[in-house]
């Protein structure tokens, strides 16, 4: 409750006019303090949540008169075959990524927190990768993983594992697996930010009293870290959930969605139905079924990862 | 100290450094590649690790593309979205922390619930918006749209939601205004987390992609995200002049990493647990 309706209801007596003015006053100048903010956030978040929906109920490509048609991009959308694939291709992305990347991120905080030689230095060597731009790391992983001339298939053939060579973008599962291994490289470094900052709330006593009781390393992992850690767990787990539920880029500049369509996610999907095809009103009612599905997962992590702590 | 070595050590050490490795090996290649001869066979390690090496590919990068118009492309983006995203939600957090006004609660759930809808789907109508204005092509379509993110008005109500009121109240009986409180007391003492938002906001803006993609179309008006896969697809057979272009875009981000480290991990992990 505001400060200024507090002492209205406890004094339960009209307003002086005083106490009227310093009240109008108080809110012309929060909503003077708002207006950037708040204009900007209307125009380009609230506006467009509304009116992609009333897009998504139409038909007719940009700038041009639509024709209304209820909800029948959403059943159209029931038996396309490419947008089950694509939300199918999203969600193991999604299912895949996010433990990969909680197990790297957390491995990697761990071992920076070992009081190694060049700590300083491996940390940022975890973490410089994440400061690369997606098209110059994309561009890199595309060329180590060329069938040819590529870097990878050189160190597998020069270590005799392979004679010929692996085809890592033209085939759909290593299309998917270079994919992911690029994802990792860029962005884990991220994460292990997150969990060394968690690491280093944890207070040294815990472990101080547990090497009395003659707990072994595994033990003071799993009993003290990774409890203490639950909050940043929970943290990136819907932030990299929710960041794999935004690819677009790693296979739109790595395979372009090949081989086929096979490795195309979502937000390619609705790209292309916007930009391509030119079909705004099918490109909103897809968006809206990813918004829908990231809520549900969002719910879903909610009620696994939060409710649990009670 | 002895036993600071046993195998346990080791193995920590074997895991710790082979990672490094693997997470060095691609930018060390894109670097060492970058400077071989156009045209030189670099897919066989044992030619990529004699010389000769030069700058002949710098040189091809600048002189058949836009590279530095592209890199000052996205500074001028990255900078102006920054400053515009700390002075306008520290505007509005000042707002909701220190201000009565009616429909407070309203306008923070509004807000709020921006933190759940992703840019990506709603990119249908921002581009229609955009194309309505006549923007397409142009830093007010790239910069503008990015600028209200509710992050920023969440980590900075929380920050002055934590300032005790004893220093607004002495600043009022001392005749400040609000606006000159915000300025002289608020943002002085925020300076941590505006510095942690400022790097996280920074970072997002120089990686954005699809929103780039979709309305920069011109080669003068692309950020480097953009313009660097149109550039390299002219580029089949040679890595080259590809790895420079490389280089070169990913030069500012490093040298900013490397005087910025401390802050930027600080910054990160900030905006991420807060």
């Amino acid at each position: 409750m505001s400060k200024l309706a507090e002492v209205e209801a406890k004094e339960k007596v009209p307003m002086s006019k005083v106490k009227k003015r310093e009240m109008w006053k108080s809110n012309l100048t929060a909503w003077l303090f708002l207006f950037p903010f708040v204009s900007l956030y209307l125009l380009f978040m609230v506006y467009p949540i509304i009116e992609g929906f009333i897009i998504s109920l139409t038909r007719g490509g940009f700038g041009m008169d639509r024709e209304f048609i209820g909800l029948s991009n959403y059943t159209t959308m029931l038996s396309d075959a490419f947008f089950w694939e694509a939300l199918w291709n999203t969600i193991i992305f999604v299912l895949i990524s996010t433990p990969s990347i909680v197990v790297l991120g957390l491995l990697m905080a761990l071992l920076v927190n070992q009081g190694l030689k060049g700590t300083t230095f491996i940390r940022a060597a975890f973490f410089v990768p994440y400061m690369l731009s997606i098209s110059v790391m994309t561009s890199i992983f595309v060329f180590i993983f060329q069938p040819y001339t590529g870097l990878l298939n050189e160190i597998l053939r020069s270590v005799g594992l392979i004679d010929g060579e692996i085809f890592w973008l033209g085939e759909t599962g290593l299309a998917w697996l270079s994919i992911l291994v690029a994802t990792l490289w860029w962005t884990v470094g991220f994460n292990m930010v997150l969990f060394l900052a968690g690491l280093q709330d944890i207070s040294e006593e815990w472990y101080e009293a547990a090497d009395m009781d003659g707990a072994n390393a595994w033990q003071k992992f799993w009993h003290i870290t990774l409890p203490s850690l639950r909050g940043v767990l929970t943290l990136v787990v819907i932030l990299q959930s929710v960041a794999s539920f935004k690819l677009f880029g790693q296979p739109w500049l790595m395979t372009g969605g090949g081989p086929g369509t096979s490795t195309r996610p979502l937000v390619q999907y609705i790209y292309e139905l916007g930009f391509r095809n030119w079909n705004p009103g099918y490109a909103s009612a897809v968006s809206y079924v990813l918004f829908l599905v990231m809520m549900i997962f969002a719910f879903i992590q909610y009620k696994l990862l939060i409710k649990k702590e009670d | 100290m002895k036993n600071r070595f046993s195998a346990g050590r080791l193995t920590v050490y074997i895991v710790a450094y082979g990672l490094v490795a693997f997470m060095l090996i691609p930018i060390i290649w894109m670097f060492w590649v970058s400077f071989k001869p156009i045209n030189s066979v670099v897919t066989v390690i044992s030619e990529l690790l004699t010389p000769p090496y030069g700058v002949e590919s710098y040189i091809r990068v600048q002189e058949s593309s836009m590279i530095w118009r592209w890199t000052l492309n996205s500074v001028i983006v990255g900078i102006v979205q920054t400053a515009s995203t700390l002075l306008l939600s520290s505007l509005a957090a000042f707002a909701i922390s220190r201000i009565a006004f009616k429909g407070k609660t309203f306008i923070f759930l509004l807000i709020l619930a921006g933190l759940m809808v992703p840019v990506e789907a709603t990119i249908v109508p921002l581009y229609e918006l955009i194309v309505r204005f006549g923007w397409v092509n142009s830093y007010p379509a790239l910069i503008l749209p990015g600028i209200a993110l509710p992050l920023g008005v969440l980590i900075l109500k929380q920050f002055y939601d934590a300032i005790p009121n004893d220093l607004m109240e002495a600043a009022k009986i001392d005749g400040a205004n609000l606006l000159r409180i915000w300025w002289s007391i608020f943002l002085p003492l925020s300076r941590t987390s505006m510095a942690a938002l400022a790097i996280f906001v920074f970072v997002q803006s120089w990686n954005n992609f699809l929103w780039p993609l979709l309305v920069a179309n011109d080669q003068s008006m692309m950020t480097l995200p953009v313009a660097i896969p149109t550039f390299q697809s002219s580029f089949t057979v040679d890595l080259t002049v590809p790895m420079a272009a490389n280089v070169l875009a990913s030069i500012p981000a490093l040298i900013f990493f490397l005087i910025f480290q401390k802050q930027i991990i600080k910054g990160i992990a900030m905006t991420g647990i807060k």
